[in-house]
């Protein structure tokens, strides 16, 4: 079963502003792009047409936080502004 | 003076907060819990189980009252090495006597918060906090509510993992990969039937598996299956630092999903038999704290006070999880601070009067105990030479058609030797495990 798969068991208040936002002129430098494969949801996606290659989508995010720390922290990369969804919004779990 | 709206503002409605909300409103303070979800629970994941004595002595009924899975009587411990598995299980049915259970957060903050409101808590759901302020006299907490600034003597940030309050009020320093780890879980329908046959429990007995040992030789990766009632749930931690260099190709190529591995895991021979026909309910994704006691960040100023996994209150010990009961403890204390402060008159000393506690409670002293444990659970050996020597022996003792001959300690002995450890490595990592188990 595929990630995508999986995440169809999902639901989303979604909201229409962006918790996190991509500033792609850091991805133009970043090598190793670990945000492909470290994000639980695939928010990021490769599209060699993007700046950086790096295109992002908050829809699907399930608010780990782990962009925050592997890029946002990181003094070599630092492209995502992370902040949490509105009140009400977001991913919403039903098990826990 | 100024007018205050509330003595005290917690914020996160996790367990962590609501313990210090229930303790506060049962003492007849005025305090408001703030949460961003709806509802309780819907942006909270744990494994896990419930280590219950703490959450007994706030709400003695609660074993009978909240929404509990199963009554945890058994552990094991596997070392997964190819195809093989070594394990030590651990049943004892006086566990019963104690108050651990699994859980689903979902179901139980649900019921615990209800339970403070009825204590006299306010509860303010739907609403993210973005700030935190103090003045001379008091403390504000700012929310993305119009008009939702909420002023107050004393602020507990029980807001998790990525702490708003932390960051926003710089008590916590900016967290780095090797500070956490990466989760992933489902939850998948077994069926109630099929969870005792498979895991051979009774009624509401249930079952804690922890895996190590897949990929061969990646360190701090796990996994780990809990029983509910109905469902399972089956999920992989990974240290970010490691999650980021681990490969297609094996430890050290870049580019792995953890929810790749996890796929791999549940489809490795002497796993699929517990979860398969899974029909997945749910999938989730969150950080874990992996701080030990030395690296652990600040956790008050002066009016502000963190606390649970917002304090990075969570240990990892190798074969079970710490972080629900710690952050419940962590809670009762700021609360308890806080009757302290309102008794002297005095809200100055609420955060460190706080730390001073909990720096002597059961929480900061077992994560000090255990200080040495994360770096000896990143110790590659723990994850490949050590379960093949395990496996390679125990082939030896029990495989009619091996080559081995001889007494089983020659040939742990030749294992040994055709392993990557060194007898050094062997004497170290003994003692570091004597010292940090
Ligand atoms: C996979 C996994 C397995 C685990 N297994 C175990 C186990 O077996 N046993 C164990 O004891 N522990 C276990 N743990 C650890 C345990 O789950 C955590 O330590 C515990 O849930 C932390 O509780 P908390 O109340 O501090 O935080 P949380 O439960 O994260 O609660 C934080 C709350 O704050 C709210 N919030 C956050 N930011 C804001 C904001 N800005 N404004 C308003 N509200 C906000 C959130 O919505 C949430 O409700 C496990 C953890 C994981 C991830
Ligand atoms: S890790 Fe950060 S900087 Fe690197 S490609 Fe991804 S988003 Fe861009
Ligand atoms: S918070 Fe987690 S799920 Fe959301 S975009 Fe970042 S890494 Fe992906």
């Amino acid at each position: 079963m595929g990630v995508q798969d999986s995440l169809e068991t999902v639901q989303w208040d979604v909201s229409e502003a962006a918790h996190i936002t991509v500033d792609n002129d850091y991805c133009v430098t970043c090598e190793d792009k670990p945000c492909l494969h470290l994000c639980p949801a695939e928010c990021f996606d490769y599209q060699a047409d993007q700046k950086g290659g790096i295109y992002f989508a908050y829809e699907p995010c399930v608010e780990c936080g782990a962009c925050m720390v592997f890029c946002g922290n990181d003094p070599e990369k630092g492209a995502v502004s992370w902040s949490k969804s509105e009140g009400g919004k977001g991913v919403e779990f039903d098990f826990g | 003076m100024t007018a205050v709206d509330f003595d005290v503002v917690v914020v996160g409605a996790g367990r962590a907060g609501t313990a210090a909300a229930y303790k506060l409103a049962a003492e007849d303070f005025d305090v408001a819990l703030v949460e961003r979800a709806k509802q309780p629970g819907m942006k909270n994941v744990t494994g896990g189980v419930l280590y219950g004595q703490i959450l007994a002595d706030l709400v003695p009924e609660f074993p009978e009252e909240a929404p509990l899975e199963r009554h945890v009587v058994e552990h094991n411990i596997k070392l997964l090495h190819g195809d093989a598995e070594v394990s030590i299980g651990y049943r004892d049915m006086d566990l019963l006597e104690e108050p651990n259970y699994t859980l689903m957060l979902g179901k139980f903050d649900r019921w615990f918060v209800d339970r403070a409101v009825d204590e006299g808590a306010v509860f303010v759901p739907e609403t993210t906090v973005r700030d935190v302020t103090q003045a001379r006299d008091h403390a504000v907490v700012h929310t993305d509510r119009e008009n939702g600034d909420l002023a107050c003597h004393a602020v507990i940030g029980a807001d998790g993992v990525n702490t708003t309050v932390g960051r926003a009020t710089g008590i916590q320093r900016t967290m780095r990969n090797p500070d956490m780890a990466l989760s992933v879980k489902k939850v998948i329908d077994v069926g109630r039937d099929t969870i005792n046959e498979r895991f051979n429990l009774d009624s509401d007995e249930g079952a804690a598996y922890i895996y190590t040992g897949f990929p061969e030789g990646a360190p701090t990766i796990g996994y780990f299956i809990y029983t509910y009632d109905e469902y399972i749930s089956v999920g992989a931690v990974g240290g970010l630092e490691v999650l980021r260099w681990l490969g297609d190709e094996g430890y050290a190529e870049s580019g792995t999903p953890l929810y790749s591995l996890l796929e791999e895991f549940v489809e490795l021979d002497t796993v699929r038999p517990y979860v398969q026909g899974e029909s997945l309910q749910e999938y989730q994704g969150i950080l874990l704290p992996e701080l030990s006691y030395e690296s652990l960040p600040d956790r008050y100023d002066r009016r502000i006070a963190l606390v649970g996994d917002a304090a990075g209150l969570v240990l990892n010990k190798g074969y079970t999880f710490r972080g629900l009961d710690y952050g419940i403890k962590s809670g009762l204390l700021a609360a308890e601070s806080a009757i302290a402060c309102d008794r002297e008159g005095n809200w100055e000393a609420f955060g460190r009067r706080y730390d001073q506690w909990l720096e002597n409670s059961y929480v900061l002293q077992d994560m000090k105990q255990h200080r040495h444990l994360p770096e000896f659970l990143k110790n590659e050996r723990m994850y490949g030479a050590y379960p093949g020597i395990a496996t390679e022996t125990l082939r030896g003792m029990y495989s009619a058609g091996s080559d081995a001959q001889g007494l089983t300690w020659k040939q742990a002995y030749r294992a040994f030797r055709n392993s990557d450890a060194g007898f050094l490595d062997l004497l170290k990592d003994g003692y570091r495990g004597l010292r940090s188990l």
